[in-house]
């Protein structure tokens, strides 16, 4: 199955390192190939120095790109993540 | 979108360049990697027009259109001076003439001027144009350079590519990207690979992190840009599988419409991978200056298996002659 989604970054300071050795963490147990999209620019999200690399900022799109047998898992995992700041920002608001 | 402003960013100093005019045109995108001298164009002769290239004025334009009477100057110049000219160039560090600095501010075409001799300057801009318009891609892997060799370690997550890379590092090689590796076709014939300039030298290893390989090991030990000579799978040991034994079927991929030469690197403990990796690219320099070790053996094999067959051949014969 193949699934694509477009998911907001909503934490203030975007995909630095340890959102991203979030993402690599959680993925980890997962079968599927996740690839996120951002800035015309392709990667595999299982590999933290890609995913460090995009640079992404806050309120910006990331299309993700999941395909494999526990897609959907796999995606809704993510989609908590990202939804949950990755556990930062907790003080705000 | 490449726009001219970018264009000029990256090459102002390069091409010692300078902007004249039109600066609200600097977002006006460059769509096709090419040049024009207007020349001809400027008699008035406007089919097949090339309107989306970058015009280069040089001393036989300038000169031209010096020779005009001003009525004629501006019709010929609105006539190549449209919406999609992405931008105008005077070489030489020549003065425009009037006419040209107004039209190109009054409809926002970026008017650049370099001091570049015209045809230097045409010969420069088509080569960064092309190179910018070369087709390009991302791909998962290490680049590292074994014994001059550009050699690409793919293979799953966690297979041990970055520890493979870092052990041909500690033994003199280069790093050139981990992880992530951007790949360009160069001169539409051999492929080339960097890395992105925020990852730039750093690996990432389970249980240490991310290190910066520049760092520990010096200059030495890391380079930007390598051609891209040949890749290398790796993968778990598969009893199933059956590996190359012989290797004189050599395997190729396909990166950007070109094939590079390509090799599964089977893993299990006990296999020295970066001795393996070594080895790889040394054997692909011995191809390279001609020696193909499998062949050259298969080559004496068959001229062994021929000689025998004919010495059998004779002392059958002989053995036949003295029966009878």
């Amino acid at each position: 199955m193949k699934l694509v989604k477009k998911i907001k970054i909503r934490n203030e300071l975007g995909l630095h390192a340890r959102p991203a050795a979030l993402i690599v963490k959680i993925l980890q147990p997962t079968k599927s190939m996740v690839n996120f999209t951002y800035r015309n620019e392709t990667i595999n999200a299982r590999s933290i120095m890609s995913v460090l690399m995009l640079a992404a900022q806050r309120n910006t799109l990331i299309t993700v790109t999941v395909e494999g047998d526990d897609a959907e898992y796999t995606l809704s995992l993510l989609e908590k993540a990202f939804e949950n700041k990755f556990g930062e920002d907790c003080c705000e608001r | 979108m490449y726009s001219v402003q970018d264009f000029f960013d990256e090459h102002e100093k390069n091409l010692e360049l300078e902007i004249l005019t039109g600066k609200a045109g600097l977002k006006r995108a460059i769509r096709v990697p090419e040049v024009q001298r207007p020349g001809l164009s400027l008699t008035g002769y406007l089919r097949h027009f090339a309107s989306k290239r970058i015009l280069i004025f040089g001393k036989v334009e300038i000169f031209f259109l010096r020779d005009l009477d001003v009525k004629t100057r501006i019709e010929r110049l609105k006539g190549i001076l449209t919406k999609e000219t992405p931008a105008v160039m005077v070489s030489r560090s020549y003065r425009p003439p009037k006419e040209l600095v107004s039209i190109c501010e009054e409809e926002g075409i970026p008017l650049l001027r370099s001091s570049m001799t015209t045809m230097d300057l045409v010969i420069k801009m088509t080569f960064l144009l092309s190179e910018e318009f070369a087709p390009s891609t991302t791909c998962h892997g290490t680049l590292v350079e074994a014994f001059g060799v550009g050699m690409m370690i793919q293979g799953d997550s966690s297979v041990g590519k970055s520890e493979a890379a870092l052990g041909l590092i500690e033994r003199g090689h280069r790093l050139i990207s981990d992880d992530i590796v951007r790949v360009k076709v160069r001169e539409g014939s051999y492929l080339e690979g960097s890395g992105p300039e925020l990852t730039r030298h750093l690996m990432e290893i389970r249980g240490i992190g991310i290190i910066n390989v520049a760092h520990l090991y010096g200059a030495v030990c890391v380079r930007d840009v390598k051609s891209l000579d040949l890749v290398v799978k790796l993968e778990a040991w598969d009893d199933r599988h059956f590996y190359d034994r012989v290797g004189l079927d050599e395997k190729f991929c396909d990166i950007l419409g070109i094939n590079v030469p390509f090799h599964i690197l089977p893993l299990k403990p006990g296999r020295d991978v970066v001795l393996l990796l070594e080895t790889i690219a040394l054997n692909h320099r011995l191809k390279e200056m001609g020696y193909h070790s499998a062949k050259e053996f298969n080559v004496k094999l068959l001229d062994t298996i021929a000689k025998r067959q004919s010495q059998g051949r004779s002392l059958r014969e002989a053995s036949k002659k003295d029966k009878n």
